[in-house]
């Protein structure tokens, strides 16, 4: 509480006027056929003041049926969802600048940090002396979930016929589900307070069929059968304080395998994987020992578990005792390139443990510490594991990423809940240009549910590299030492209670930490802070330097010119500068100060060097080399800030000779990366010269190896007309692998050695990029591609050549050129008249794709370049340039990686030759794919290859596809986040923040009304309640499939057939044969009614039966008035419509859309016509079906009835509707 | 003449013809000098036998002149005028028995290299025959065993039954067409089928047989087994070595070798998953 005090600063574990000690969550009736969750939380709450009177939790997608206050006192509550239409007072500007500010709005409107949330409690009168300062109150909550559209998977397979309700014994096989969500979305299936601050302690209980496993966090107390001994129950009990977000569930029919080291820890995969299981997780332990060992703490829970599953929404999530992993991680002992993959995400998800789940933050905006700290923790594992070099090179790689992120769309801040202090001078300047950084976004990094998800890998990125920084500033051990601390509070105040006030040790903060480093080492690290976490963006330098011969010294100039650039700042400290000198390496400490900064440098060597002497290296080797290609400077080459201590990017010029002793002596990998990288531009033969030494020296890292493969590609490439000899690598290559007999037949397969086999994987891959001098590849690589398919032999290996053949198909692919084509265009392309390359190149893929069919290969990767093969041959027109190949394989059913494979063929297609149902083939799967990792991976394949460039003409261009996915960022995506976002992303991409082009201007918009009057009949809606008042209908059931059927005549006389059921006694005819009246129909709406109506306010708010409360129950304050203006004002403008603008009508139409809101993700187009048929009730004829149903369990008898949604007269005051009773 | 005639009624034919031109005659009929060969090839043949045996009868295994001539004696032959032909007589000198001119064996049926006539036997007898027909035969070409061809063969009959297993499995399943035109589809794509559940294949993958231990190899392991025996080696060594000094320090080796298999042996594993579940209380009533 003293911290608080000190930053006076209200962060998210102090917000709220409560403190949640306890909560229950108990999930009783799940069932698969149904995919349905019947569930009760309880939340025990203490609240800080007397005077609290309404409780705002989270809830998203729930249908809430009863809230009540210590078991006896109901409460009213409100449940709204601004998600559900993002820019409601605002239908057709369609300018991503507006909608950021309404999807940051929205988010703050029900930011659980933000002291807000979705279902707001109000505590009732008669209940009030229950509310007491530090007094338990206990909130019991009673909610179902039907068909959920996000944070909870269920996997099921897809049936054929609707109609079979019940799953085979070898579906249950293979069903399962498990919990997902983007950040803090627990709420999407149990409320809660979603807030990564708020923790406590849990009690879960889990009812399942008998066959399944529910995994959770926590302790499994017990497994106890239902009454009727065909369910269990797991209880678990979970005693370290948790946050909401970190409570997941996964229940499956799992094979279940105690971890032979760690008795602890348990890994469950689905049925006929066990032997993978047991392969994959096989060094686990170590990471347990290493985290242990290096952070001198113990591992804060007392168990793990690790469970497979399929479809997941990541490779990998970490939850409070759990993680749950992709089964597309698992691999057998055969599989090299994998395994690498798996354990990093391991080791990551075991990280976070520590980090993440057992030390949560204060705010959302401290998740770079957990993200860096936990990244930094599996980084030092990965050290030790897979080497230096492999570390150095992902740091390396980290850095450039996030330069380029930074560089396309602005600078990253870590923590963005506090401003940099202001320097002492010139605060008005950097408070503007910090302003300025954060405008540039076209989404707003105000709030988890609003960033890119480019933005947040990218800013993950970071968070590990500044921790890395940290590292340098003060020394690894004492870092550790700093983590040391916070582990060992956190574990002392979680054995506390509540009651203790030291949960708040258990969260970490920007300013915690800060503090913490001080404490232990002395040093403050404020500015630090302020310089990298508190403020975007990264340096870029640029050295130039010339030697002075009279004065031995090298003038060294240090320039930063671009730092108005996107994503660059100026930086000012110290810089290390590494000359590499004949007498050894010398580090020069820079002062940097200004945009220039010249500094000389005096040499330390005479340069002489005839001597025949060897030169030392920084590592203190001494080295021979061959100094004739040196001028008289004894500087051999200059590297800037060798240890990525900055987050910079670096451009060095120095002479190519300078690079070329740069890749062949200098021993740390980032810089023969860094040499290779700069070689690319000088195609002489002492390059060649130098990248065949590196590529044949077996003392280097293979990455540099397989990198100065495809340098020396390019090099050869630019050379074409001197280049002497065979085609490039290809001796290198039969020197390694060609066999003893026979150079040109490669050797059996033996990948036995590491380097070996990724060498040659790439060398081929490097050598189908060479081109001769009419810019296509030489016969001679065809035939030596060809060649190494035909005599491949892995018989006597004992590792899989998968990745190897794979990346042959890829190398034959990559020989593909555009073809020149003697015959006319427009003809068509046969197999006849293929040249003779094309059909060699043709018959191997088909040939390796229809034995894929037969003898499937791990993860199919022979497939998925197949696919890949199969597109590029169809854009150089070898072969004709069709869908149809694609659209079949990116069909739900096939494996992830082919599905993916396909859909990247299938939008680069799109990009080509696309037509209009082609792209909406994509946006079909991207928004209705039952695999949520699918459609976030196919909307960054989009993004990244997008239909066309922004501001260039194009046949897709249409408002159509504007309407569809704003519709879909607006509202249909309310349930997913990530996905939101990505669609956001793509908007951004195709249209920019303005207003996208091919939508007619604002002014003209009026006109367009009359042709396509739907577009402006979207209102915003009103809060209302639908009001219950028979004792009977216990709540108003969810209602999966509502059918609406209108047919519109020219005299507007509209017929709603408005159908509910329920699947469970579903007349099936019925419904069938009104979908197929229905679809036609709506399918030709929406070409020109492409948005489909979204409300604010959900269904959900359902008040009790019995409480016989009128009148509308707790609006969001000021939320009302507003939207009433909204509407009027909207309503008012389109004359046309919407005569009856009194609210009576728009209750109405509530109660109605209210009802729908649910499926609309379904049936998106269903809610077009709401305002149209209320416009004149006599000539509405509705018909109403409601079925009685009852749920498997049969607790409940649930009356259905859609009187609430029926306009009858007497819903037009407000809440007091009364819904006929249907027993 | 037919040639396969023997040498010998060859010679016996050139000397009655022989004889036939001292008498006079420039040409004969061939049946006559077939006759007259017949018999003078049976005469002679007579009077050898008849020669023979008087000299075995007379216990000799060589005829003398007596022994003929009591064989012309047997046949009742005049011989007295033949001493006068043979000395006074014209004669003309037949030429020698011309070393065999050596019929060529039809190539067709020769099986390996002749062998050559050892020194002791006169070089017109016939040549040996072809070793199979009395060696031995040779069934198979013996097989090419040069790496070149082998993988070379390898490869090809690999593909051939690729090649034979798609087209079958092409010719039997539905298959897409990577070009417009139906006919000639050269290159036929099966049709993708999802299969469910997608992950299972794509994990277990079929394309090649490992053996059971690869599959289950553990790289890792066997390295610290290696290590620790030669560990354990050393310290055995050690041991005799510094039997009394190390006394303490082998102690400690021992003790954590001990512990590791200590936990790799615990039959009995307390993991809540693994206990069984419960029966319902009577008394509990489940929460809905």
């Amino acid at each position: 509480m003293d911290r608080e005090a000190a930053t006076e600063q209200k962060t998210g574990d102090t917000i709220r006027p409560f403190k949640l000690a306890h909560q229950i969550l108990s999930l009783t009736g799940i069932s698969f056929e149904r995919k349905s969750i019947i569930g009760f939380v309880e939340l025990t709450v203490v609240p800080l003041k007397d005077s609290l009177r309404v409780l705002k939790l989270n809830a998203k997608q729930c249908r809430i049926y009863k809230v009540f206050l210590n078991d006896h006192y109901e409460a009213h509550f409100q449940y709204f969802d601004p998600f559900l239409d993002v820019c409601q007072f605002d239908n057709d500007t369609r300018n991503l600048g507006v909608y950021t500010f309404q999807h940051l709005f929205a988010a703050l409107k029900t930011d659980p940090d933000n002291s807000a949330g979705e279902l707001v409690v109000t505590i009732p009168h008669e209940a009030s002396h229950l509310v007491a300062e530090g007094t338990a109150l206990r909130v019991g909550i009673e909610f179902s979930l039907e068909q959920p559209q996000g944070g909870i998977h269920f996997v099921v397979p897809q049936r054929e016929q609707k109609d079979q309700k019940e799953l085979t014994p070898a579906e249950k096989e293979r069903v399962h589900l498990f919990t997902y969500g983007h950040q803090n979305s627990s709420r999407l299936w149990f409320p809660c307070v979603d807030s990564f601050a708020e923790t406590c302690t849990w009690k879960l209980e889990f009812t399942v069929d008998e066959e399944m496993t529910a995994v959770s966090n926590g302790d499994l107390i017990e497994v106890v059968y239902t009454p009727d001994m065909r369910r269990k129950t797991y209880h678990y009990t979970l005693n370290v304080p948790t946050c909401a977000p970190n409570i997941s569930l996964a229940v499956g029919p799992f094979e279940i395998y105690v971890d032979p080291y760690m008795h602890e820890v348990t890994h469950f995969c689905l049925p006929g994987l066990l032997p993978l299981l047991k392969v994959t997780t096989r060094y686990m332990h170590e990471a347990f020992e290493f985290y242990e060992e290096t952070l001198s703490n113990r591992y804060p829970y007392s168990c793990y578990k690790q469970v497979f599953v399929d479809e997941s929404y990541e490779d990998f999530h970490s939850y409070a005792t759990m993680s749950i992993l992709s089964v597309n991680l698992l691999h057998s002992a055969v599989i090299i390139d994998q395994v690498y993959i798996t354990r990093k995400s391991m080791a990551q998800a075991i990280a976070e443990q520590f980090f993440g789940c057992f030390i949560s933050m204060q705010n959302w905006s401290d998740m770079w510490l957990n993200k860096g700290i936990s990244q930094y923790l599996c980084g030092l594992y990965c050290k030790k594991s897979f080497g230096n070099n492999e570390y150095r090179e992902m740091i390396h790689s980290m850095l450039q990423d996030v330069v380029k992120y930074e560089e396309e769309y602005g600078g990253i801040i870590l923590d963005p809940s506090q401003p940099p202090t202001p320097p002492p001078e010139g605060s008005n300047m950097a408070q503007s240009s910090q302003n300025k950084h954060e405008e540039k976004f076209y989404f707003s990094i105000r709030n988890l549910h609003t960033m890119s998800p480019m933005y947040i890998e990218a800013s993950y990125k970071k968070a590990m590299l500044v921790m890395r920084m940290l590292e340098h500033r003060i020394g690894q051990e004492l870092l550790l030492q700093v983590f040391n601390k916070q582990l060992s509070l956190a574990t002392n105040a979680a054995s506390n209670k509540i009651g203790s006030g030291l949960w708040g040790h258990m969260l970490i903060s920007t300013n915690v930490f800060t503090k913490a480093i001080f404490t232990v080492t002395g040093k403050d690290m404020a500015v630090f802070i302020d310089q990298w976490v508190r403020t975007g963006g990264h340096a870029k330098f640029h050295l130039t330097s010339v030697f002075n011969r009279k004065r031995n010294t090298i003038e060294v100039e240090i320039r930063q010119d671009a730092t108005s650039q996107t994503g660059i700042r100026k930086y000012v400290g110290p810089l290390l500068v590494t000359l590499q000198e004949l007498d050894g390496t010398f580090k020069h400490n820079l002062q940097i100060e200004n945009t220039v900064v010249k500094s000389d440098i005096t040499c330390h060597s005479k340069s002489r060097r005839n001597k025949k002497k060897k030169i030392p290296l920084c590592t203190g080797e001494e080295v021979d080399m061959d100094l004739s290609a040196m001028d008289d400077s004894p500087v051999l080459w200059i590297r800037l800030d060798p240890e990525m201590t900055l987050l910079r990017s670096v451009v060095i010029e120095q002479p190519d000779y300078q690079w070329q002793y740069q890749l062949r002596h200098e021993r740390d990998v980032t810089a023969q990366i860094e040499a290779i990288t700069a070689l690319e531009r000088y195609p002489t033969p002492p390059t060649r010269a130098a990248l065949t030494h590196t590529i044949e020296n077996e003392q280097c890292y293979y990455k540099v190896r397989c990198r100065a493969a495809h340098c020396l590609t390019k090099v050869a490439n630019a050379m074409v007309a001197s280049w002497a000899g065979p085609p490039a690598m290809l001796a290198i290559f039969r020197k390694f692998f060609g066999s003893f007999a026979a150079p040109h037949i490669i050797k059996q397969n033996n990948f036995q050695n590491f380097q070996h086999y990724h060498l040659q994987k790439t060398i081929p891959l490097a050598m189908a990029g060479v081109r001769n001098s009419h810019g296509i590849c030489p016969p001679d690589v065809i035939r030596f591609l060809l060649d190494l398919f035909k005599y491949n032999d892995n018989g006597k290996n004992r590792f899989s050549d998968n990745y190897y053949r794979a990346a042959l198909v890829e190398a034959l692919g990559n020989t593909v050129t555009p073809v020149v084509s003697v015959v006319t265009q427009g003809t068509p392309i046969t197999a006849e008249n293929l040249s003779t390359e094309t059909k060699l190149i043709l018959e191997e893929i088909t040939r390796l794709l229809n034995l894929e069919k037969a003898l499937p290969c791990y993860k199919y990767t022979l497939s998925v370049e197949c696919l890949k093969a199969i597109r590029k041959l169809q854009k150089f027109g070898h072969l004709p340039s069709r869908p149809l190949l694609f659209k079949s394989y990116s069909q739900y059913g096939h494996f992830i990686d082919v599905r993916l494979a396909a859909l990247e063929c299938l939008v680069d297609f799109v990009k080509a030759d696309g037509k209009s149902e082609d792209l909406s083939y994509v946006l079909d799967l991207l928004e209705n794919d039952p695999d949520p990792g699918l459609r976030h991976k196919l909307c960054q394949i989009i993004v990244k290859n997008p239909p066309f460039k922004r501001g260039f003409k194009s046949r897709l261009d249409n408002p159509a596809l504007v309407e569809r996915i704003w519709a879909n960022i607006n509202g249909g995506l309310s349930h997913d986040t990530r996905l939101r976002c990505d669609l956001v992303d793509l908007y951004y991409t195709l249209y920019g923040t303005k207003r996208p082009l091919c939508l007619p201007l604002t002014e003209l918009a009026g006109l367009m009304n009359l042709t396509k009057p739907d577009i402006k009949k979207i209102k915003t809606a009103i809060p209302k309640l639908a009001h219950a008042d028979n004792p009977n209908i216990k709540k108003e059931t969810c209602i999966p499939k509502i059918k609406t059927e209108i047919k519109e005549s020219t005299s507007s006389n509209v017929i709603i057939d408005n159908n509910m059921d329920v699947p469970m006694n579903v007349d099936v005819p019925v419904v069938t044969d009104q979908k197929l009246k229905e679809e036609p129909i709506l399918d030709a709406q929406m070409s020109d009614i492409p948005v489909p109506k979204q409300e604010y306010y959900s269904d959900n708010s359902v008040s009790l039966p019995g409480m016989g409360q009128s009148g509308p129950i707790g609006f969001e304050p000021g939320m009302f008035q507003k939207e009433t203006d909204a509407t009027s004002t909207s309503s008012g403008k389109h004359k046309d419509k919407d005569k009856t603008d009194s609210s009576g009508v728009k209750m109405k139409k509530k109660k109605k859309d209210k009802k729908k809101h649910k499926h609309k993700h379904k049936h998106k187009h269903e809610h077009k016509h709401k305002e149209k048929k209320e416009k004149d009730p006599n000539k509405v004829k509705i018909k109403e079906e409601s079925l009685l149903t009852s749920t498997i369990a049969s607790i409940k008898e649930e009356t259905l009835s859609s009187g609430s949604s029926t306009p009858s007269p007497n819903t037009a005051s407000m809440g007091s509707g009364d819904i006929p009773m249907y027993p | 003449m037919d040639s396969q005639t023997s040498p010998y009624r060859k010679m016996v034919a050139m000397s009655v013809s022989s004889v036939l031109k001292e008498v006079g005659f420039d040409s004969s009929e061939r049946e006559a000098l077939g006759t007259l060969t017949e018999m003078m090839q049976a005469f002679l043949c007579e009077i050898g036998l008849l020669s023979k045996n008087y000299c075995e009868l007379s216990g000799r295994s060589d005829p003398l002149i007596a022994d003929v001539i009591l064989g012309f004696v047997e046949m009742g032959f005049d011989f007295s005028s033949l001493e006068g032909y043979a000395k006074f007589g014209k004669h003309m000198v037949l030429p020698p028995l011309q070393s065999q001119q050596s019929q060529k064996q039809l190539s067709m049926l020769s099986a390996g290299a002749k062998q050559a006539l050892p020194s002791y036997v006169p070089q017109h007898f016939p040549q040996f025959p072809d070793p199979h027909a009395y060696v031995r035969t040779p069934t198979h070409k013996q097989p090419i065993i040069d790496y070149e061809s082998v993988r070379e063969k390898a490869a090809v009959q690999k593909k051939d039954i690729e090649k034979a297993l798609t087209k079958f499995l092409a010719k039997t399943s539905s298959t897409h067409n990577l070009f417009d035109t139906e006919e000639g589809n050269i290159f036929p794509l099966i049709a993708a089928k999802p299969s469910y559940p997608p992950y299972l294949s794509a994990l277990l993958p079929q394309d090649q047989i490992f053996d059971p231990e690869d599959l289950d190899s553990d790289p890792k392991s066997l390295i610290i087994q290696q290590q620790k025996e030669h560990k354990e080696a050393q310290n055995a060594k050690e041991e005799q070595q510094q039997e009394e000094a190390m006394e303490e320090g082998e102690q400690n080796l021992n003790d954590s070798v001990k512990t590791d298999d200590s936990t790799q042996n615990n039959g009995f594993i307390d993991n809540p998953y693994l206990a069984a579940t419960k029966m319902p209380a009577k008394d509990h009533i489940d929460v809905c």
